[in-house]
């Protein structure tokens, strides 16, 4: 999904002439870039009226959401360190300085794709479900119910954690438990990632047992024995994303979350007009501009840009 | 909304057929930010209509969209013709808005420089579709040969359109007129200061020549 209506949420294609004159549907000039990705067919059909609220939900108030996040965006970079813990750390706080300084409006379609990639390239691996395996096999199988029904209260079922301490800690051991996937997923010869299991145990099951059905929710559901059950009573829009039946991308995540470096220059590959070079400084192709019927001015420096028709001008000059 | 305008304009297109014997030939004013474009526009809008068209200023991008006039009658020796001014955007291949953090905050700077960005995209626009001629303003105490004046002109002149050449400012010392005729020989050019009114007269007589 590289582009996308910031009015209205319709999405097009990468490479789409369809928006040079406007978006077809609410006739809104004003667009947003996002990286061309492996996923960018499943974006595309995900029901656009879910974005908003998902998407807000999904980074403010559910921190499994982030970690997916962020999770998938750095998987690629963990492939040359793949050991475990300050990683998952430095990406904890990566995750929240990337939150705070993308806008809403830019962040959320980053956060869909890359929870796609995640989703996407997690599931079809089966190594991934055997840590995932461990503890939900031991829970009973309503645990998906009892996530539903909240994370702080539901303490009852869990018979050796305490969920007070949990929450302090969920964060890394959240963390940590995604990272243990993450190598699996990515470095299938890696022995040390089962290992890293007995270092924390109980962090690990804590994080699993309670934020993992997020996750679990995927690679359950495709390699073990409840996947009706999963999405059938999947609480959250978003979690659509997940579904892998919306399609697999076999191929990995290129690499970390890209950077609005990356993605001007995406974008400037595509429309050559302008180069934002920093906030402030642009250059001008000057050519490009002439020869062109409609201009892509990627002005707003969060990844969001403006398509000026020629009409819009005349109206001002009328 | 683009309709209405289209139906106004062409509607007082039509009105102006009726009056006169051809429509105004649209003369768009280019050039390089700060050489005295919209000094120029408003000098000849003031000749002859009354009103001014922009604001002027030493802080270069000052005009970030184009504006027009629409007929503006300019007699000379018994001889009258009609014109619409665009004074555009000042061309550049680099905005920064660095430059203008001498004379204003830095948001207000970048949001300069983001519309100077735009008003380029515009200007190069104006050129491709919406001019009969072209009037190339030059500070004639800068260098002229520069990628931009070099590409803007090779474009003027492979749409054929007529063009002048204006070395403006020529109450300045360090002034040459002479370096600007010799970067581009094959274009008449007109020495003036359109700040201070000078040489306005050869200005006009070559409007008419070229645009009536």
């Amino acid at each position: 999904m590289p582009h996308e209506c910031t009015n209205c949420g319709r999405t097009f294609p990468d490479g789409s002439k369809e928006m040079l004159s406007g978006c077809p549907d609410c006739g809104g000039n004003k667009f947003q870039f996002t990286p061309a990705s492996p996923s960018s067919g499943v974006g595309s059909e995900s029901p656009s009226p879910d974005r908003p609220t998902a998407g807000d939900d999904a980074t403010s108030t559910d921190p499994s959401f982030a970690t997916d996040d962020t999770a998938a965006s750095d998987r690629a970079s963990r492939s040359g360190s793949p050991r475990g813990r300050s990683d998952a750390a430095n990406r904890l706080e990566k995750s929240d300085v990337s939150t705070r300084e993308w806008p809403e409006t830019a962040r959320r379609p980053e956060d869909r794709s890359s929870a796609t990639d995640d989703a996407e390239s997690g599931s079809p691996s089966s190594s991934r479900n055997a840590p995932t395996s461990t503890s939900s096999g031991s829970r009973p199988p309503a645990s998906d119910s009892s996530w539903i029904s909240g994370t702080g209260n539901s303490s009852s079922d869990d018979d050796s954690v305490d969920r007070s301490t949990l929450a302090e800690t969920e964060e890394s051991a959240q963390a940590d438990a995604r990272s243990e996937m993450i190598s699996n997923d990515e470095l299938p010869p890696v022995s040390g990632s089962s290992s890293k299991v007995d270092d924390t145990p109980h962090a690990r099951s804590d994080a699993e047992s309670e934020f993992d059905t997020d996750s679990s929710t995927d690679t359950s559901s495709g390699g073990e024995s409840e996947p009706t059950v999963d999405t059938g009573t999947d609480p959250a829009p978003e979690r659509d994303d997940h579904d892998p039946e919306h399609g697999r991308v076999v191929s990995e995540p290129s690499g970390e979350k890209p950077s609005i470096d990356e993605l001007r220059e995406e974008l400037n590959e595509q429309f050559e007009s302008i180069k934002i070079v920093s906030p402030g400084q642009y250059e001008l192709n000057l050519m490009e501009l002439y020869n062109r019927e409609e201009y892509i001015i990627s002005l707003q420096e969060d990844g969001r840009y403006v398509i000026d028709v020629p009409d819009s001008w005349r109206d001002g000059d009328g | 909304m683009g309709l209405f305008t289209e139906l106004k304009d062409s509607i007082s297109r039509v009105t102006d057929r009726l009056f006169s014997e051809q429509e105004p030939k649209r003369i768009g004013i280019y050039g390089p930010p700060n050489a005295g474009k919209t000094t120029l526009a408003n000098r000849i809008a003031r000749d002859w209509t009354g009103d001014a068209i922009g604001t002027e200023s030493h802080i270069p991008h000052e005009t970030r969209r184009a504006r027009r006039k629409e007929n503006v009658e300019i007699e000379r020796n018994g001889k009258t013709v009609t014109i619409d001014i665009v004074d555009t955007p000042g061309v550049t291949t680099k905005v920064d808005y660095e430059e203008f953090t001498d004379e204003m905050d830095e948001d207000d700077a970048i949001r300069r420089s983001r519309e100077a960005t735009e008003g380029v995209a515009e200007a190069m626009h104006w050129l491709r579709e919406d001019v009969d001629g072209v009037i190339y303003v030059l500070d004639s105490a800068e260098d002229p040969i520069t990628q931009v004046n070099t590409m803007l002109i090779g474009i003027i002149e492979s749409r054929d359109l007529p063009v002048l050449i204006f070395a403006n400012k020529i109450d300045l010392d360090d002034s040459s007129v002479k370096r600007i005729e010799d970067a581009f020989p094959q274009h008449k050019t007109v020495p003036l200061s359109a700040k201070e009114g000078e040489n306005m007269d050869e200005v006009y007589e070559n409007i008419a020549e070229y645009f009536g």
